[in-house]
């Protein structure tokens, strides 16, 4: 998805980001060029949010006092649609509210953050954590725990206390509105913000390992999550054993070949060396004549390359083992830029 | 978060410069020496992805440890050995069955609803899943709290997918060119 892609860009690191929607990215950023990206698509993402149930929790945002303005991932700021009324009208209506920090510290009177309908939204914040430092990645984790919190007020949300009790997460003071009905010392909002920081986490390794969705209870989601660590486990023991259990000499002229090479020169001739040196003539292969067979070759080699990737990369496909396999295949697509079109 | 082909292609250099450190004791050495050897580098690769930010990498490349090969690690890691040392939870050794015991003096004095033993009975569950989670991540027994337990976990995860799929596909280039 575009967004997605530009989200990734900003971020500053390469991650892709899946399921980024337009309201998504707009409540993490301030800038213009969010606002410009989301615009286009405004009938798309609105809408989709108009259809969605009375039940499911829908929320605003609506920024007073946002003093930051930067438009890149880390900055808390919030965003206003003010040109929208439908989506005015539904804040009046669920007043829904969270209010966050600026990094530049003093305590804001409501500054609210947007949430999301889905939980998938939230995920993808997390997700980012991994990649932020440290300061962004408290912010995103309140944020992120403060979410989850107004999924679940629905129809309470309308009579709420106000009561606003503020919350220490290293930088930033987390101002959080309780529930109907619930306690509101200091000790069970901690909690509380606590376990949905924990909820919001257990998703996002829901998602990841294969086959969890659908199973209902943290214990056995526990259970499926160690069951695949210890499988990815011992995979890598077995592909260490076969590795070392194939003639040393290929992996290792493999390697000094490939070492030797520039980063992009290896990448192209990943797959080549692996051809060269199943040959029988190429162990004592140097580098330089390897370079000009390399620069004089191209077009015969393409043939034996097709001829490789075809069973290797379909022997990829049976193995896989739930595996995504858009991951692999970009990860083997960069390895063999050569091979753009690939024979998959 | 799936792996993205930025971190294979690091692992993969990365795993590469661990392995020809080790080639010179490696080419007339037995299978299970050569094994240790690559799993060796493949796993202090994998955890100098991270550099250091993550309790998983540090217990990772401290677990490896052995005399012998404390310069390959420092090399690859580049990571200095005092930075790599956790802080150790304190744990409490008790012999189980006084604990259980006493236990179950507590729960008889309880009073107690359906629901709450319900609830219990599933928090117990829960505990020991995350014991057993922490066994398994390395380094599980450093992280205090939960959440970050289950952060390093998702981190973890992702990186042994990476190395799974790099591993693989070098695995599956050798053998088919050795079966040519």
């Amino acid at each position: 998805m575009d967004l997605s892609g530009r989200f990734g860009a900003r971020s500053g690191n390469g991650v892709p980001f899946r399921e980024v929607t337009g309201l998504e990215s707009l409540h993490l950023g301030g800038g213009d060029e969010f606002r410009q990206m989301v615009l286009p698509e405004n009938g798309g993402g609105f809408t989709a949010l108009l259809e969605l149930p009375p039940t499911r929790a829908v929320e605003l945002l609506h920024s007073s006092s946002s003093s930051s303005s930067q438009a890149t991932l880390h900055s808390v700021g919030t965003l206003t649609f003010p040109s929208n009324p439908i989506l005015m009208e539904r804040a009046a209506r669920f007043s829904v509210i969270a209010t966050e920090q600026n990094p530049n510290g003093n305590i804001s009177g409501e500054t609210t953050t947007s949430s999301v309908p889905s939980n998938e939204h939230i995920k993808t914040e997390p997700a980012e954590t991994e990649t932020s430092d440290q300061a962004a990645v408290e912010k995103q984790n309140n944020r992120c725990g403060k979410r989850k919190d107004f999924d679940k007020k629905v129809k309470s949300s309308t009579k709420k206390k106000s009561k606003s009790s503020e919350e220490n997460e290293k930088l930033p003071y987390v101002h959080v509105r309780a529930r109907r009905g619930q306690a509101t010392d200091s000790h069970s909002l901690a909690e509380r913000a606590r376990r949905e920081k924990i909820n919001a986490r257990m998703k996002l390794l829901q998602e990841l390992v294969p086959g969890c969705d659908k199973i209902q209870g943290t214990a056995l989601v526990l259970d499926e999550i160690i069951n695949h660590v210890q499988s990815l486990q011992r995979q890598v023991e077995m592909l260490s054993m076969r590795l070392a259990s194939v003639n040393p000499r290929i992996d290792f002229n493999l390697d000094t070949i490939l070492a030797s090479e520039n980063g992009s020169l290896m990448d192209g001739s990943f797959n080549g060396t692996t051809m060269q040196l199943a040959w029988p003539h190429q162990v004592m292969e140097t580098e330089q004549s390897y370079h000009h067979r390399q620069l004089q070759q191209p077009p015969p080699q393409q043939w034996p390359f097709d001829g490789l990737n075809q069973p290797v990369w379909g022997r990829e496909e049976n193995q896989d083992h739930g595996n995504d396999h858009n991951s692999l295949m970009v990860g083997s697509a960069s390895l063999h830029p050569n091979q753009v079109k690939m024979e998959l | 978060m799936q792996p993205t082909s930025t971190m294979n292609e690091e692992f993969l250099k990365k795993w590469q410069m661990g392995l020809q450190m080790f080639r010179p004791s490696i080419d007339n050495a037995s299978v299970s020496e050569r094994k240790r050897a690559i799993k060796l580098s493949a796993d202090v690769a994998m955890a100098s992805l991270r550099k250091g930010t993550t309790c998983w990498s540090r217990a990772l490349i401290q677990k490896t440890a052995t005399e012998d090969n404390f310069l390959v690690r420092q090399m690859l890691s580049g990571i200095k050995e005092e930075t790599l040392i956790n802080k150790k939870l304190p744990k409490v050794m008790c012999h189980r069955k006084i604990v259980r015991r006493s236990k179950k003096i507590l729960m008889r004095r309880k009073s107690r609803s359906a629901m709450e033993e319900v609830a219990a009975k599933a928090k117990k569950l829960v505990k020991r899943k995350t014991q057993g989670l922490r066994n398994v991540v390395p380094g599980g027994e450093f992280m205090s709290n939960n959440v970050l337990l289950i952060q390093e976990t998702l981190d973890y995860i992702v990186s042994l997918q990476t190395q799974v799929n790099v591993m693989r596909s070098i695995v599956d280039a050798a053998e088919a060119g050795i079966e040519r």
